[in-house]
């Protein structure tokens, strides 16, 4: 009786007591823009649609071809070099970062705050302000100030970015030198977490500035570098303009990172089949590490 | 504090060692923006000037001046702004009535709405590149590349999650007794929001307004699929366009327009910094 009653009063809730009615908006957009487009590029990427309005059939090809072609595989190891080189750069430069600007602080020493300030402008600037700042840097002429220091060292007409290899390389420095800030603001916020009491008895044990990193904050860190790993690891995948005015993906296709790729299938070849299936894996990575994210979250907060 | 009974001169040692830490980290974080700015305060003739300095003999803003008159950059930074603060106002004015439900209304089940605010997580997860083929082909098929409202629907979609998600962190820290406290003396639930929690709520609205302004700055995927003609393009699409159209002898004008189309992002960040510090502060009094 009492179910019932609780029933129809969940049925009579005034409209102003639903959640749906004030996320509507909010749901109608994502659903329009957001979700309906994923859903519309996982069809696409099953058939062997073109930019010419004959219409598109369904078909596995998309897929089959990439397997199959070497410029998929290129690209593959690619952008395998440029994520693992630029997560393990962002986040052993992010801890380093943080430690000092934390061991700063505990010892009031000026100019901590500042450090921090000046590494989070690189963060804030746009990516294609990053790419062009950086293609400055790396002027291979004389007048280029990399190449000038590189002449100081006795290496004469330097190579950094008409070259696959070199090429590759500093358009990971970029993105390391990018990236860095967001992991070093996620590691001293953790690092800020920490009690204090820890590190009093680690001295009181005996331990050194180095022990002390070693077995005090690393452990305590765990789940918040976990997230960082995973946040970073997405960021680094979706890198799409920072690279275009530094190398545009070349020297021929040296630096042509996966979101590049798809660009160029889609935009440049029209093959929407083939690029579409490359989303929809670029896309399965992101929802794959998006529900790690989740669980490493769910999992701290119960914690 | 820490150093226990080990010797004063270790200490300073230490000390000596995390300041020759903040140097090297300052230098690699500075050195390239400086080396931009001194490029764009060049003369034409110092550009090949060997060997390099860094303070140029003879600054100038001439590259400034030429880059802003002579060349579609005002234009450009102007089209930014007008994206920017479409989105902001959009995406806030969908947000607000958003946060307020995740914050404050009871859920059938408490499972929805925890999965609500993880798929506004989701969505910041996911490139723009991989919904850009479908909105690309839908807004060709409708007529709308091309079109600055297109631009800022998607922007909105795209940063919507994100601020809905700040803002309910933010009404949770609200106490309840504020809104029940109007609602006993017959508000609206709409009344209590937008007379009483709007209000309080100005702090949070301020921070999430200027990191959704930041991101929508640098926004590159969207406009560069959506828009083609240069005249409409926003300032990070631009200088992408300006960079390809310039040689060497114009080097200066590149970077002068570089620092121009950065700095809007980097003034707000300072600007956001404050508020960070002002919203802390506030809430100690508060509490």
């Amino acid at each position: 009786m009492a179910q019932a009653d609780a029933l129809t009063a969940a049925r009579r809730r005034p409209i102003e007591d639903r959640p749906l009615a004030w996320l509507a908006p909010l749901f109608l957009l994502l659903g329009a823009l957001f979700l309906y487009p994923l859903f519309d590029v996982t069809r696409l990427s099953f058939t062997d649609a073109t930019d010419a309005a004959a219409p598109a059939h369904y078909t596995f090809a998309s897929y089959r071809s990439l397997l199959g072609s070497s410029e998929f595989l290129a690209m593959t190891r690619v952008t395998g070099i440029f994520v693992a080189a630029s997560i393990a750069g962002q986040l052993v430069f992010g801890l380093l970062i943080a430690a000092l600007v934390c061991e700063g602080e505990r010892r009031r020493l000026p100019g901590a705050a500042l450090v921090r300030a000046v590494v989070l402008v690189g963060w804030v600037l746009p990516g294609v302000v990053i790419g062009i700042i950086w293609k400055l840097l790396l002027d291979e002429s004389g007048a280029g100030i990399m190449a000038y220091a590189a002449s100081l060292l006795g290496a004469r007409n330097p190579i950094f970015l008409s070259a696959p290899v070199p090429a590759l390389f500093w358009v990971t420095i970029a993105n390391v030198w990018r990236g860095t800030a967001f992991s070093m603001i996620m590691q001293y916020a953790g690092m800020k977490t920490v009690p204090i009491e820890l590190y009093e008895a680690a001295t009181v044990d005996g331990a050194g500035p180095l022990q002390r990193f070693r077995y005090v904050t690393l452990p305590s860190l765990r789940g918040i570098l976990l997230i960082n790993l995973v946040l970073i690891t997405i960021a680094t995948l979706n890198t799409f303009d920072m690279v275009l005015p530094l190398t545009g993906g070349g020297p021929g296709r040296a630096t042509e990172v996966v979101a590049l790729y798809i660009y160029h299938l889609v935009f440049s070849d029209f093959q929407f089949g083939r690029g579409a299936a490359v989303a929809v894996v670029l896309m399965a990575i992101g929802l794959v590490l998006s529900a790690c994210y989740a669980h490493i979250l769910q999992r701290e907060r119960a914690a | 504090m820490f150093g226990g009974p080990s010797p004063r001169a270790r200490r300073l040692a230490g000390s000596a060692a995390i300041y020759a830490g903040y140097i090297v980290v300052g230098l690699i974080f500075l050195f390239p923006l400086l080396w931009v700015a001194s490029l764009s305060l060049r003369p034409m003739a110092e550009l090949f000037a060997f060997p390099p300095r860094l303070v140029p003999q003879h600054p100038t803003l001439a590259a400034y001046r030429d880059v802003l008159t002579g060349s579609p950059l005002a234009r450009y930074l102007l089209n930014s702004v007008k994206l920017v603060s479409a989105t902001v106002v959009c995406a806030l004015a969908i947000a607000v009535p958003s946060a307020y439900a995740l914050s404050r209304l009871r859920f059938r089940r408490p499972a929805q709405k925890s999965a609500a605010m993880l798929g506004m997580l989701a969505v910041q997860l996911i490139s723009p590149l991989v919904t850009a083929l479908p909105l690309y082909r839908w807004f060709s098929a409708l007529g709308l590349i091309n079109s600055h409202a297109a631009v800022v629907l998607v922007y909105v979609a795209l940063s919507a999650p994100l601020a809905t998600w700040m803002l309910t962190g933010f009404l949770d820290t609200v106490p309840l007794a504020l809104d029940e406290a109007a609602r006993i003396d017959g508000c609206t639930r709409l009344q209590s929001l937008l007379h009483v929690l709007l209000p309080v709520m100005l702090p949070g609205l301020a921070s999430t307004a200027i990191l959704l302004a930041i991101s929508t700055w640098g926004q590159f995927i969207v406009p560069f699929v959506l828009l083609t003609r240069g005249d409409l393009y926003p300032v990070s699409v631009g200088i992408l366009d300006y960079q390809s159209s310039s040689d060497s002898v114009s080097t200066h004008l590149l970077a002068a327009a570089a620092i121009l189309s950065a700095l809007p992002a980097m003034l707000t960040f300072l600007v956001l910094q404050r508020f960070i510090v002002g919203a802390l502060t506030a809430g100690a009094v508060k509490g």
